[in-house]
């Protein structure tokens, strides 16, 4: 017959030889691991010395007493399963030894059926209490991550960009980090306050909306809120209803997400493109009407008249056409920015050819240029055909708002990392107060001066959009009525 | 005031192309135009001239030039009697909503009407007959 391997340690402590040999062999018979003391000295200090499953301790011995034996054991082990054996028993003793721990009570003397048995029951105990202590210590390990858990959420909803609050039904707070303060521009409340009243319309609208709901609305509502003026602060609140663990309505969680720079993105695009638009329809609607005014024959015009009203239609489809492209070029440079062909520009070399490629224009007006240009300027790093289309744009304007016969005069030198660059005509000029708008898309100067100049107004604000792309400077100087000069400062590195 | 009686109109636009066709079209039907191109002028000529009618365009000098000067139209006594309307090619779809319709936008803009470039010289001139009658 085969023995089982048990891999159950069992520690005998007992002073009789006799009965503590022939215990430890008919326990290693049944595959226990035995080991013995013979006092209760060695009892206590084998007994420390590791974790047994099963210690079988005699209650009367010459040095130390059983239930101290009991007592070190359970104070180091408390899951070891203890048994008391003696010859002498008596009741008082049995509680005594149960009280401190004991699990049974063996009178000697005992048959090895008896003694298996109760190894057995103290075995099955001592699993038990394995068990249950194994799931005690994982509940431990969860409720120790729960809160952390929980402080870790406290943390980061504390910290996130976007405010929190929780309302509960009665209106009163029960959560909300800082952001949502800020977000709402109220100084100090604090959990339990009546906050509803303090919060903007749309938001109490929306509330009230989800509290009076007759059912449960898994939803989430957002409303847009001006919490200050002018779009100097926008939010966004996301209200969602929350609900107890029943499934009724617990409250309303709200979400302020700052939507202020979006808020002001959508405007500047939006009053583009109405400028776009309005600055469309214009030159179409001139164009129109003298089409509509060459075919009213109860107008009678003469063959003259007409010529010049298609002439000068021509001319707004001109402007109209210079226009769409100044678009086009302005939507290029913003695709540009991340496509750029960067390479080695030579300033006045982009300033000779942009002369070149204008001298037509310089011709019909009889306009000299004057070059003073710093020979052997180091080259800038930047993309050709940016650099050029400033110079093309600040040269045209120089001969388009040029007296007959003036002059352009153009100078380049180096100062520390800067290349600048100098643009002068003899021309109408700005009015000081017309400077400022200069740069601004589709600002024109509007007198008696510039109204038979066609442009589109955009010929500038795309010069200071390449310029500052570059992270150079442009500036504007200038006399009415005797001339202007722009200075282009563009860095070399 | 009987529309009969109207027989000098104020225009005033920067838009040198526009102003000659509208002056063109109305002198066509019978009236007198004066014009002006930019509000300056054309306030200058309404206390000159005293017309029975002004056109004015929106965006001159600035955005709001037009009803600036409308303002400042309507606040002389000559101008209570006459009326005076707002000429603009931006409109709700190049994405601007000017209108006269709540009652604190005709108390502060006092203009009688607000019209879309193109406009139909028949359409200015049943506009103004309208407001006459």
């Amino acid at each position: 017959m085969s023995v089982e391997i048990k891999e159950n340690n069992i520690l005998i402590v007992d002073d009789e030889k006799g009965i503590r040999v022939a215990t430890q062999l008919l326990l290693e018979d049944e595959g226990y691991n035995v080991i013995s003391a013979d006092c209760g000295e060695k009892g206590i200090e084998i007994g420390a010395s590791k974790e047994f499953d099963i210690a079988i301790i005699d209650l009367k011995m010459p040095d130390v007493e059983g239930i101290e034996v009991l007592s070190n054991i359970k104070s180091n082990f408390p899951n070891t399963i203890c048994f008391i054996t003696t010859a002498f028993a008596s009741y008082d003793t049995a509680i005594e030894a149960t009280r401190k721990g004991a699990f049974g009570y063996i009178p000697k003397p005992f048959t090895p059926e008896e003694l298996i048995y109760n190894i057995e029951q103290g075995l099955k105990q001592r699993n038990l209490l394995l068990e249950a202590e194994r799931l005690r210590k994982e509940k431990e390990e969860k409720l120790l991550e729960i809160a952390n858990e929980k402080s870790r959420l406290s943390t980061i909803i504390k910290t996130i960009n976007d405010g929190v609050l929780v309302i509960n039904l009665n209106g009163q707070l029960s959560y909300f980090n800082y952001a949502a303060l800020r977000y709402l521009n109220i100084s100090d409340f604090k959990i339990g306050d009546k906050i509803l009243d303090k919060m903007p319309e749309q938001i109490i609208n929306l509330y009230q909306k989800i509290t009076s709901a007759e059912k449960f609305l898994i939803k989430t509502f957002t409303t847009q809120i001006d919490i200050l003026p002018n779009n100097e602060l926008c939010i966004e609140a996301a209200l969602t209803p929350i609900a107890n663990p029943d499934g009724s309505l617990a409250g309303v969680v709200i979400i302020l997400s700052n939507i202020t720079q979006f808020k002001k993105i959508e405007l500047i695009k939006s009053q583009f493109v109405s400028m776009v638009a309005h600055e469309l329809k214009t030159p179409l609607s001139a164009v129109q009407g003298f089409l509509n005014i060459i075919l009213d024959d109860s107008l009678k015009l003469n063959e003259e008249k007409k010529k010049e009203y298609l002439q000068r239609s021509l001319i707004r489809l001109k402007s109209l056409c210079d226009l769409v492209n100044d678009l086009l070029d302005i939507s290029r440079m913003e695709i540009k920015s991340k496509q750029r062909e960067i390479v080695d520009v030579i300033i006045n070399d982009v300033i000779d050819s942009t002369v070149n490629f204008l001298e037509i224009e310089l011709k019909k007006k009889k306009i000299s240029v004057d070059k003073n240009i710093q020979e052997s300027l180091p080259p800038i790093k930047a993309d050709y055909n940016e650099i050029s289309r400033i110079f093309i744009n600040l040269l045209s304007n120089a001969i388009k708002y040029n007296k007959d016969e003036g002059a352009i005069y153009i100078t380049s030198h180096q100062e520390n990392n800067f290349i600048i660059i100098k643009i002068r005509d003899t021309g109408i000029g700005i009015k000081p107060e017309e400077k400022e708008k200069l740069f601004n898309e589709f600002y024109r100067a509007k007198n008696e001066k510039t109204r038979n100049i066609s442009g589109t107004g955009l010929g500038l604000s795309i010069v200071k959009k390449i310029v500052e792309s570059y992270f150079g400077k442009i500036e504007v100087d200038s006399v009415y009525g005797y001339g202007t000069t722009i200075t282009i400062k563009l860095p070399i590195n | 005031m009987d529309p009969k009686e109207i027989k000098k109109i104020l225009l005033v636009d920067d838009d040198a192309d526009l102003l000659e066709q509208n002056k063109l079209l109305l002198e066509s039907k019978g009236f007198q135009v004066i014009t002006a191109e930019n509000s300056k002028d054309g306030m200058k000529l309404f206390y000159k001239e005293l017309p029975d009618a002004a056109i004015l365009d929106l965006m001159m000098e600035q955005m709001d030039s037009g009803f600036i000067l409308s303002y400042k139209i309507k606040k002389t006594e000559h101008g209570k009697k006459i009326p005076v309307f707002i000429l603009t090619s931006a409109t709700y779809e190049t994405g601007y909503k000017f209108s006269v319709t709540t009652d604190e936008e005709k108390e502060w803009l006092k203009c009688d009407g607000i019209l879309n470039k193109p406009v139909a010289v028949d359409e200015l001139i049943a506009k103004i007959e309208k407001f006459q009658s």
